[in-house]
């Protein structure tokens, strides 16, 4: 396992470095700063060259360079200016919202994907593949942000089943975390729905004509248990996938539900931070996201030597 | 000697009265307790409440901090911390008496010496700190005295730091060492609610500060003044950026109240019995700035065209949804430097045959006009469609580029690549004449170019010890306004407040207020 994990690991410094390198470049291009922000658009020229100064956004670009890197190698990450506190700390606090809303999203994805993909691969060609293709294909063609809204009138409004929005920490009351999440989750969940569907459907109409499952089926074994015991293992590759790359655009979706139900995760800290300027805030953003991808991309690599043992001994 | 020239205090009462049962305003009982949640689009930029002027930021400030002075209902200066003022004959001191046995939220009682050091932090990280530059000195001769020594005459004093733009709040003195940005959390003032905890991207919460010391020389609420009683045990921000989520809110009771509400959906609930909506007219101006030192717009003939070429009802209209009224002076009606509006007809009438004659005295060609607009706010962008393709129906060709908030502002702060600019105005008419004149004078002007004539105007307004004179700078300044077409003025908008009808005895104003309304 380390063969993989260790190369992996050190290819990641690279990429983290690019994206540094990009996350202070943008500080430099994209126009705006914080203090035009805090002021408003009628600030005074003095007003303004002055609340930049007691915020140390004066500075030259090399000595906020040396700073921003000197930091990094120490793994910090820097200070937010609209927080007034260190930005992994504001990373950490807020982390467990999108991740949570992230993998039980991505949770309930594939506990209705996978089966659904099955079924319709069983009935190939029937109206009832079909039916089940179309439901995913619907699902997948939404946008989250519009399911979600859709979700609040109905659910919450019309019939006052859930909350309209709000965050119950999973410590404090596990229950009250789940009914606050079960809407965001599910708006999430339907989009991701479709793309685990439909491909878990097609790899298992490709296992499906194998040798083995013919075997499995003259063997006389019931065609339920075919799929999950014998199409449905051969097919977890794939399936591992399409749920890691399901997995990055979840993360993607969460920023947008975030807003739409005022969870305080990642995305409205770094959706806030853009629209106020607050660049130590952007650039941490920036580089957990990247972190992350890297480190879901090793969980799939692990996850297929565990689906197919064939893969253990390269 | 110092001779009283004039005095600004509240309407005195007699005597000290205990913290009222019953509430002044309207004499119904009000009812101590519950948590009421108030539901705001934005997160603070800071909980720093000198160095921000964001309205999201004083929706929340102005519940826990007070100032000297503020405004009233009416938007004119009251005493709040101060008992009032002495101003000197020559408008060089000002000598404000504060009330005594104010406690701030860490039990400490407020004297001169926290008023000097809040005022001197504000001179040096205060949002609108330019207005202190005249000041020489704070003393404080005794605790209940503090002293303002100007080294110029600045006749707006009061005007400036009664303003809630960047309130000008007073603390405890060991909190102004603080640099920007550092003094919250925790936020200390002397308000009617104290800080309890901020969860960044969620809420704050407040309670009611039980040592509040009511301004008794008001009878009832004021403004940001009067005589506050708080009667909710806690008060929530929350912030929701998504406009139909806090919709949702209020409608199912999650929410008591909302800072705003648009007009469509005020519409949809109209018929709602637990919902009560409240509108305030005006709220803000709606402006299309012009940058009169670059490509077309630096000729004034090409600026009259555009003048003259807008409709601005249908803007209004449009980027309102209704909620507006046409109004093309550069105050508000019914204030203290209300320019009028005689003669202004032939500037807003649209009149599309006169702006192909202006275009073509103009010597227009066919070149492009860059109009910059946000997509942060929709009323921003609906009034950059809508002029663009009015100024396209008279043959100019317009390139609209859309960008977000902190790129327009950046943008529109440079002297050249733009030609038109959206904005809404809303704190500074209401503060009144020195933001707004001021905004098109001094080293950056909105318009990019000085203009001789609004500068003197300016300069009056701030030097002039006469209020006639004063008012007579505005007018010189409304006047040269739409005779050079140097900006737009659209029209005022309103704004739709909205509470759960069990939020008794709410009254609409610039920040939804939580003192003197209660549960039912």
């Amino acid at each position: 396992m380390l063969r993989i994990v260790i190369p992996r690991l050190l290819g990641a410094v690279p990429v983290l470095f690019v994206v540094s390198l990009i996350a202070f470049g943008l500080t430099l291009l994209v126009p705006g700063d914080m203090a035009a922000e805090m002021l408003g658009p009628s600030a005074t020229a003095s007003d303004l060259a002055r609340v930049r100064h007691e915020l140390g956004l004066d500075q030259p670009p090399l000595a906020r360079m040396a700073q921003y890197y000197g930091g990094l190698l120490h793994l910090d990450l820097g200070r937010s200016i609209l927080l007034n506190q260190s930005v992994t700390q504001a990373i950490l606090e807020r982390l467990p919202v999108t991740m949570s809303l992230t993998c039980l999203g991505l949770g309930m994805a594939m506990l209705v994907g996978i089966p659904l993909g099955l079924f319709a691969a069983s009935r190939s060609g029937h109206l009832s593949d079909q039916a089940a293709m179309g439901v995913a294909l619907i699902g997948l063609s939404l946008p989250e942000f519009w399911l979600g809204l859709v979700m609040i009138w109905v659910l919450g409004v019309k019939l006052g089943w859930l909350p309209t929005g709000g965050w119950v920490s999973l410590a404090d009351d596990p229950l009250g975390w789940l009914h606050h999440m079960v809407m965001p989750a599910g708006s999430l969940a339907i989009a991701q729905l479709g793309l685990i569907a439909r491909m878990t459907r097609s790899a298992a109409l490709e296992v499906a004509s194998s040798d083995f499952v013919r075997t499995a089926r003259a063997k006389g074994l019931a065609e339920p248990r075919v799929f999950v015991r014998h199409v449905l293992g051969a097919s977890l590759v794939p399936i591992l996938t399409v749920a890691g790359i399901a997995f990055g655009v979840s993360l993607g979706g969460a920023l947008v539900i975030e807003q739409v139900f005022s969870l305080p995760g990642v995305g409205r800290l770094v959706i806030g931070a853009v629209l106020r300027r607050d660049w130590p805030v952007i650039q941490g953003g920036l580089l957990l996201t990247a972190t992350v991808f890297v480190l879901v991309n090793l969980i799939v690599d692990l996850l297929y030597l565990w689906a197919d043992p064939r893969l253990r001994g390269r | 000697m110092m001779i009283r020239r004039r005095t600004f205090g509240a309407g005195l009462l007699a005597t000290s009265l205990p913290l009222p049962a019953i509430a002044q305003s309207t004499g119904s009982a009000g009812k101590r307790g519950g948590d009421v949640i108030v539901a705001q689009q934005a997160q603070p930029p800071s909980l720093d409440a000198q160095t921000t002027t964001a309205q999201a930021a004083r929706n929340i400030s102005l519940h826990v901090y007070e100032s000297l002075f503020t405004r009233d209902e009416a938007s004119n200066p009251k005493p709040e911390l101060a008992e009032g003022v002495d101003i000197a004959a020559d408008g060089l001191t000002y000598t404000f008496t504060l009330r005594t046995g104010v406690k701030f939220h860490n039990g400490k009682v407020m004297t001169s010496a926290d008023a000097k050091a809040s005022m001197e932090r504000y001179a040096k990280v205060g949002g609108s700190g330019d207005a202190l530059k005249p000041v020489a000195a704070f003393e404080t001769p005794d605790a209940k005295t503090l002293v303002m020594k100007l080294s110029r005459v600045f006749p707006g004093m009061i005007e400036a730091i009664s303003s809630p733009r960047a309130p000008y709040v007073i603390m405890p003195a060991e909190e102004c060492v603080k640099p920007a940005g550092q003094t919250a959390p925790p936020m200390i003032g002397t308000g009617p609610f104290r800080f309890v905890e901020y969860r960044p991207d969620s809420h704050v919460k407040l309670a009611r500060f039980d040592d509040y010391s009511a301004n008794m020389a008001y009878e009832k609420r004021d403004g940001f003044t009067g005589r506050k009683t708080p009667y909710f045990d806690s008060v929530t921000f929350r912030f929701m950026p998504e406009g139909g989520a806090r919709t949702a809110g209020l409608q199912t009771g999650e929410l008591h109240v909302l800072e705003s509400l648009d007009n469509a959906a005020a519409k949809r609930l109209k018929d709602d019995k637990n919902i009560r909506a409240y509108t305030m007219m005006p709220w803000a101006f709606m402006t299309l700035m012009l940058n009169n030192n670059w490509g077309l717009t630096a000729n004034v003939e090409l600026r009259r065209a555009i003048q003259a070429a807008l409709d601005l009802e249908e803007i209004m209209a449009i980027s309102t949804d209704g909620l507006y009224r046409l109004d093309p002076a550069w105050q508000y009606p019914d204030t203290n430097y209300f320019p009028g509006v005689a003669g202004l007809d032939a500037y807003v009438k649209q009149n599309q045959d006169k702006a192909k004659q202006l275009l073509k005295a103009a010597g227009y060609n066919g070149e492009e006009l860059v109009l910059v607009a946000d997509n942060s706010f929709k009323a921003h962008l609906d009034a950059a469609t809508i002029a663009s393709e009015q100024l396209r129906a008279i043959g100019m060709k317009v390139k609209l580029s859309v960008m977000d908030w902190p790129t327009v502002t950046a943008t529109r702060q440079k002297s050249e690549g733009w030609n038109m600019w959206p904005l809404m105005m809303g704190i500074e008419p209401y503060e009144g004449p020195y933001n707004v004149v001021g905004f098109f004078a001094g080293k950056q002007t909105v318009q990019i170019k000085q203009d001789p004539v609004i500068e003197d105007a300016n300069t009056k307004l701030n030097t002039e010890l006469k209020l006639d004179d004063r008012r007579a700078a505005v007018k010189q300044f409304q006047a040269r306004v739409y005779d050079q077409a140097i900006s737009v003025k659209v029209g005022d908008v309103g704004i739709i407040q909205a509470t759960r009808a069990n939020v008794m005895n709410y009254a609409p104003y610039r920040i939804p207020r939580m003192w003197d309304c209660w549960f039912a």
